[in-house]
């Protein structure tokens, strides 16, 4: 027996629904508290109502507040500087690697491709301590320099750069060594424009790995011209009026840059990671 | 292949400077450190292998961290992964609302782990959070979650599956959308049902993405440190004391720098012996 296409649907639709309120819910107490004028946090918390999820008065203040009062948009802009030049410099030389790993032979080629395979698997926060001596002593602490050049040079992203070239046929590139191209062309003007997908998938993993970085930025930059979002958001806690709107209003606002940068980059970053190969 | 050493190397040495620079030698800095000791007068002398037998031999703190890290991979890491391979093969198929939920997934992985874990403190806070609201609307007693040795690391566990299994899932979607359709027509001619399909073609075409999946997401929560520094710091009794953690404070609160390296250096050597015997054991293939 075949259960019609429609009751199918409307079971999905059912089981994916009691999925995400395991995710929505805390997130629409969080957007629903941050638009109500500032109070107790648990006020409409405990007992369950309505009201604990849609505000009676509706009240833009808390974001008002941290935009005008606690400069929460110098810190917005601070990050998205950060994020952006980390972006554009990993995706060059990433891209740049990954080429001269999937197309060419060379001396030392294994010894490049295991430093990538090394790099990949040791994840940020355990290098932190000695990350800050050498960046102190590069007399770059306290910078922009100091929060975006540690994010350039990534692994995985070499690694995925170098599936996706492969991919591409190499009767492509001696065509247009034929036509006497350089290499630098080849690379600007074929490769680089028929991975899209790939740049997608690198430019969302290295624009949140940025974004959401809070560790590096509170050890390498004191001053708060260098001030990120998550510190930010970190020092809106830590306040002596430790005020929750405060919090909760600058956590919605600094979580919306990557939201929106992902709805519309989705269909390539799923594609991206297909086309590397580490799928299957 | 083409063969021309200067070429190849003018592209990849930009990133791998920025390799050796960054990554390469503040790692070889940590196994260094690792080996010595500094005195309360500030000498710094080399001391060998002392500071690991210290802490094999002399040190509970360090083996109750140990214990924690390990029940805390050994949970998380395969509970994730199921949670998000579920999401994907119910998001794999296109509907008018397929879009929309695969962003409700994704959401919190937009949102960093510092404030994840705010979040989580006052929605599962032991009085007046919204989890024992709905717990009280349910009938049920109220809980105490982060306030208990026996529910804590449960909660961090919850915490960072609702954070990274969105993450995860798209990866799994990726690897779905590379199974060919005609496999599953061939399949159903034969007379296979649907728990067929799913146990003896996708999940065995999806051992890659699984692989994949399983070794970056251990590697990433072996050094879980955000919710338990802004939640538990450790406790209750120790119950949260991930070991990333216990080098932080080893670094920033007893000023124990050798002590910290040394834990930082097993954690990377662990990361690495547990990424490789993973893709042993799953049999991925990384195609040189």
């Amino acid at each position: 027996m075949k259960k019609s296409k429609g009751v199918k649907n409307g079971t999905l639709f059912v089981v994916l629904s009691a999925i995400s309120a395991f995710f929505i819910i805390p997130l629409a107490w969080i957007l629903s508290s941050s638009l109500r004028p500032a109070g107790s946090l648990y006020q409409y918390a405990n007992p369950l109502t309505w009201r604990t999820f849609f505000p009676s008065a509706i009240t833009l203040e808390n974001y008002r507040k941290i935009f005008v009062d606690l400069l929460f948009g110098r810190a917005l802009a601070n990050s998205l500087i950060v994020s952006f030049a980390t972006v554009i410099l990993s995706v060059l030389v990433s891209s740049m690697a990954g080429f001269a790993l999937a197309k060419f032979k060379f001396r030392g080629k294994n010894i490049v491709f295991a430093i990538v395979l090394i790099t990949f698997m040791v994840p940020f926060e355990s290098i932190v301590i000695p990350l800050y001596v050498l960046v102190r002593s590069m007399r770059l602490d306290n910078s922009f320099a100091a929060l975006i050049v540690p994010g350039v040079g990534n692994g995985l992203a070499i690694f995925l750069f170098k599936q996706f070239f492969e991919e591409v046929p190499n009767e492509l590139l001696e065509a247009a060594r034929m036509d006497a191209a350089s290499w630098l062309r080849i690379y600007a003007q074929i490769l680089l424009p028929v991975c899209m997908p790939a740049i997608a998938t690198v430019v969302v993993m290295t624009f949140m790995f940025q974004w959401n970085s809070l560790f590096w930025p509170l050890v390498a930059t004191h001053s708060s011209a260098f001030e990120v979002v998550q510190v930010a958001i970190a020092t809106n806690r830590v306040t002596e009026d430790t005020s929750w709107a405060n919090l909760f209003s600058s956590a919605i606002a600094g979580s919306a840059p990557p939201v929106i940068l992902f709805f519309f980059l989705q269909k390539y970053f799923i594609k991206g990671i297909s086309g590397t190969g580490i799928t299957g | 292949m083409f063969k021309s050493n200067k070429t190849a190397w003018l592209f990849v040495s930009p990133a791998l400077a920025f390799l050796l620079i960054f990554k390469i030698w503040p790692i070889g800095v940590s196994f260094f450190e690792s080996f010595m000791q500094t005195s309360f007068s500030g000498k710094r002398s080399f001391v060998g292998m002392e500071n690991y037998s210290y802490l094999f031999l002399h040190d509970p703190t360090f083996w109750n961290s140990v214990k924690v890290t390990f029940v805390f991979s050994l949970l998380v890491n395969p509970i994730t992964l199921f949670v998000s391979l579920t999401m994907a093969l119910l998001l794999n198929e296109k509907h008018f609302f397929t879009k929309f939920f695969r962003t409700v997934f994704f959401l919190p992985t937009a949102i960093s782990f510092s404030v994840v874990a705010v979040i989580f403190a006052v929605v599962l806070d032991p009085y007046n959070g919204l989890a024992n609201s709905f717990l009280k609307l349910a009938g049920m007693n109220s809980q105490p979650f982060f306030g208990s040795a026996n529910q804590s690391l449960w909660c961090v566990i919850l915490l960072c599956v609702w954070r990274s299994a969105g993450y995860w899932m798209m990866y799994f979607l990726a690897g779905l959308q590379g199974i060919p359709q005609t496999i599953y027509e061939a399949a159903e001619m034969d007379g296979a049902n649907g728990l067929h399909k799913l146990f003896r073609l996708t999940l065995p075409l999806l051992t890659r993405t699984t692989s994949f999946v399983l070794v970056s997401n251990t590697a990433f929560n072996f050094l879980m440190f955000a919710p338990v520094y802004i939640i538990t710091q450790g406790g209750p009794r120790g119950s949260t004391n991930l070991l990333m953690y216990e080098s932080y404070t080893s670094a920033f609160v007893i000023a124990d720098m050798g002590r910290a390296s040394t834990i930082t250096s097993i954690l990377l050597i662990v990361i690495m012996t547990f990424s490789f015997l993973e893709l042993r054991l799953t049999k991925a293939k990384f195609e040189y």
